[in-house]
């Protein structure tokens, strides 16, 4: 009967189509292979991650300037919002339009290498190795697999903020901020006492990279499970539950974000906050007052090393034009071009001998300059805390936990332990 | 002997067609199918490959996938039942199905009778209603992200509901922060956005009420109150049951408002969470489950069907 075969075609077509999707695609093959050695040609696509909106000039003039200097090459320039970037990545991924080179993060090259989409630069651009700091370079490598996926692009890293006024009237020094964590709880404590629990010093939970800063170690030595749930990881959660208690941490640091942090810090809910060379902009356009009454000290870590963010530039694997995209994605990651952009905004190169530029080393007495220079030093010992393995998934689940643990319902120990374990079961599944 | 008068003919008999017998399947002679004309179906056939593409192939694809342990960027096994057996196991499940039916709880009825209320004092026709009628609408077309930015500024530990707590000496109260607040702020912010929606569906209701009901229940002497309970809610219930099942089906399956207010992380601890947010948070990314994120899927559907149901049979069981 026609009818019904019309609907039996209906039900077939929409029942084997998912199913063709199963055990499809996945890791492999690449329409482009990883030889980059040929001359660069063609038109390859480039994307960014939320620059375009303040740096358009910048980028027109490296995508000219690699169009002159490979003649046959044609780069087209795609910028992404913040907002959603990693889902973006994943629909491209999975939907076979990934760009050919794209910026990342090292916990977005991760699973991307993980499904043969991220080429790798070992073998494809070895002879670029020796550019970059050798810290940089290994910020692309994922555990349990031999290679780096990504050329390192900009650093970041930056100081930690407070304000003086609220320092003043706790009746702490405000020209001697906290430098070691013995130092900050007991200057915690002492704010959120004299303030009547109004003015925190902290705005923020602990995160995997405050853990790391603290000296707790993340990964166990094989990289195939997590370890922060040891007697100093617990420690610091033990820590931070007092100021909890003792109102010296925010009562939103359980459900903050970075923007509501830093909004607190601005009204002056908040006497601490870390930040970059560019929150001083902002602190001087939307809170003069504050800005007048800003101190800068250094990051607070047990370790020695302070915490860096790292950007890369990815080429995807399956790209048809494998030479151009190496060659461009190497171009904008170049020690020339990289110290073009640290100009125009504040971030770091991570080629070798750039922090050694007189523009990162001479102090000219301004905040913006002093700032700077003091990252750039301790970029080069700096370090980036974030296990690259450890994703969105996993920072929800530490996260979780150690909410339970600052409301009290669950003891530091329990809850680390809670965490390690979900974060070791998402990591198997992850594959 | 005269010769009988002829008869007249009788005149014929109009021709009516014959009633077309109709003849039980299962009686028919093999061969003979009755062919039904192309020309419905291709005039179906754009809605029926808009809803095939965008409706049943979606589903069935999650279906599928929640037979399997696929993520976004890697191809699934076929696992039987197991993301099913999981989710009994996850704490999170739990919360998020908690949350959810809370949810339902306590926004459906506040948005079955609330808007009632609402349609019957802007109704009248009195100067200046409509200033009123546009004012309670207004959250109706207001985008819920800025609605949502608007009530965390206005319930912050330092915003304005908290400083005019604070000035009436009653203290600051964690709105934000803690987990069961946190829940009933965001469904107060649902309520407050949605009023004005049922409440214009409520107008069309109360337009077709006859005003001669009004009119002989105040000759009996009935006040308003017995008025409405007895004249208004009968006339308007089917619309109180489609208003019952609209915001039972929307309220289980809220995102927005408690992800603006709570957070990605779903309020402290994730105590917030609810389904459609476990599922967001599960599925999404470059390490999302998509096999375990449909699996939380086809349970969000179901329920979502079970309470359409519940709220019919409950509808039917009136009536009878």
């Amino acid at each position: 009967m026609r009818i019904s075969r019309a609907i039996l075609t209906t039900a077939a077509v929409a029942l084997l189509l998912p199913l063709s999707a199963c055990g499809s695609g996945g890791d492999g093959g690449g329409a482009g292979g990883s030889d980059a050695s040929g001359k660069p040609e063609g038109e390859i696509t480039f994307q960014t991650w939320n620059l375009r909106a303040n740096f358009t000039p910048y980028f027109e003039k490296v995508v000219a300037d690699f169009e002159k200097k490979y003649p046959g090459t044609h780069v087209k320039w795609i910028d992404q919002p913040a907002e959603g970037y990693a889902d973006k990545i994943s629909a491209d991924a999975a939907g076979g339009t990934l760009p050919d080179v794209v910026n990342v993060s090292p916990d977005l090259v991760a699973p991307l290498a993980g499904a043969g989409l991220a080429l790798d630069l070992d073998k494809a651009a070895g002879q670029y190795r020796s550019e970059y700091l050798a810290g940089a370079w290994a910020s692309h490598e994922v555990p349990g697999r031999h290679g780096t996926y990504a050329f390192p692009w900009y650093l970041n890293t930056g100081p930690l903020f407070y304000n003086k006024s609220l320092f003043k009237k706790a009746g702490l020094d405000p020209d001697a901020p906290p430098k070691t964590y013995d130092d900050l709880f007991s200057d915690a404590l002492r704010m959120a006492e004299r303030s009547g629990g109004k003015v925190a010093t902290l705005a923020n939970v602990p995160t995997v990279e405050d853990f790391g800063r603290y000296g707790v170690p993340l990964m166990n030595k094989a990289g195939d499970g997590f370890a922060f749930n040891d007697p100093k990881g617990v420690e610091l959660l033990t820590k931070y539950k007092q100021l909890y208690d003792a109102k010296a941490l925010d009562p939103q640091a359980l459900t903050a974000t970075p923007e509501s942090t830093g909004k607190k810090f601005l009204t002056g809910a908040v006497a601490m906050n870390p930040g970059s060379a560019l929150d001083l902009g902002n602190f001087k356009k939307q809170a003069p007052s504050l800005y007048r009454n800003i101190g800068i000290t250094d990051q607070i870590t047990s370790t020695g090393h302070a915490n860096m963010y790292v950007m890369g530039v990815m080429v995807n694997s399956r790209t048809r034009h494998t030479p151009a995209a190496v060659a461009f994605a190497h171009f904008v990651t170049d020690a020339s071009n990289q110290m073009a952009f640290a100009k125009q905004v504040a971030i770091f190169p991570s080629t070798a001998g750039s922090l050694d530029d007189p523009y990162f080393t001479e102090d000219d007495g301004s905040d913006e300059t002093r700032v700077r220079v003091a990252a750039a030093k301790s970029l080069k010992t700096a370090v980036n805390y974030t296990p690259v393995l450890f994703s969105e998934q996993m920072k929800t689940a530490l996260r979780n936990q150690v909410a339970k643990a600052l409301q009290g319902k669950e003891s530091p120990e329990a809850a680390l332990d809670n965490a390690v374990r979900e974060c070791d079961t998402l990591l198997k599944q992850q594959g | 002997m005269t010769a009988p008068a002829p008869v007249p003919a009788p005149p014929p008999a109009p021709r009516v067609p014959p009633t077309p017998r109709v003849v039980p399947a299962a009686r028919r002679a093999p061969g003979i199918r009755r062919q039904l004309p192309t020309s419905p179906w291709l005039f179906a056939a754009p809605g029926l490959l808009i809803a095939g593409g965008f409706a049943l192939y979606p589903f069935v694809s999650t279906l599928v996938n929640s037979l399997t342990d696929r993520r976004v960027l890697l191809p699934g096994r076929f696992v039987g039942l197991a993301n099913y057996r999981e989710l009994l196991h996850d704490d999170m499940f739990w919360t998020g199905l908690r949350n959810s039916v809370l949810y339902v709880v306590g926004v459906v009825p506040a948005l079955v009778v609330l808007p009632l209320l609402l349609a019957l004092l802007v109704r009248r026709h009195i100067p200046g209603v409509a200033f009123f009628r546009s004012a309670f609408y207004t959250p109706v077309v207001a985008s819920v992200v800025v609605v949502g930015l608007i009530w965390v500024w206005l319930l912050d530990e330092r915003g304005l509901v908290n400083s005019l707590l604070e000035a009436a000496g009653a203290g600051r109260v964690g709105f934000l922060s803690d987990p069961w607040l946190l829940l009933l702020s965001a469904m107060a912010v649902t309520v407050w956005k949605g009023l004005g929606y049922y409440m214009i569906i409520y107008l069309a209701a109360l337009a077709n009420v006859p005003r001669e009901l009004h009119e002989a229940a105040a000759v009996d002497g009935a006040g308003p109150v017995r008025r409405f309970l007895s004249v208004t809610v009968p006339a308007v219930r089917s619309t109180m049951v489609l208003v019952a099942a609209l915001s039972s089906v929307a309220a289980f399956k809220v995102f927005s408002e408690v992800y603006l207010m709570a957070g990605p992380s779903g309020g402290p601890a994730g105590e917030d969470t609810t389904l459609v947010m476990l599922v967001q948070r599960t599925g999404t990314g470059l390490t999302g489950r998509v096999g375990y994120a449909s699996a939380l899927s086809v349970v969000v559907f179901a329920v979502t069907v079970a309470l359409m149901l519940l709220v019919l049979r409950a509808d039917r069981r009136e009536e009878t």
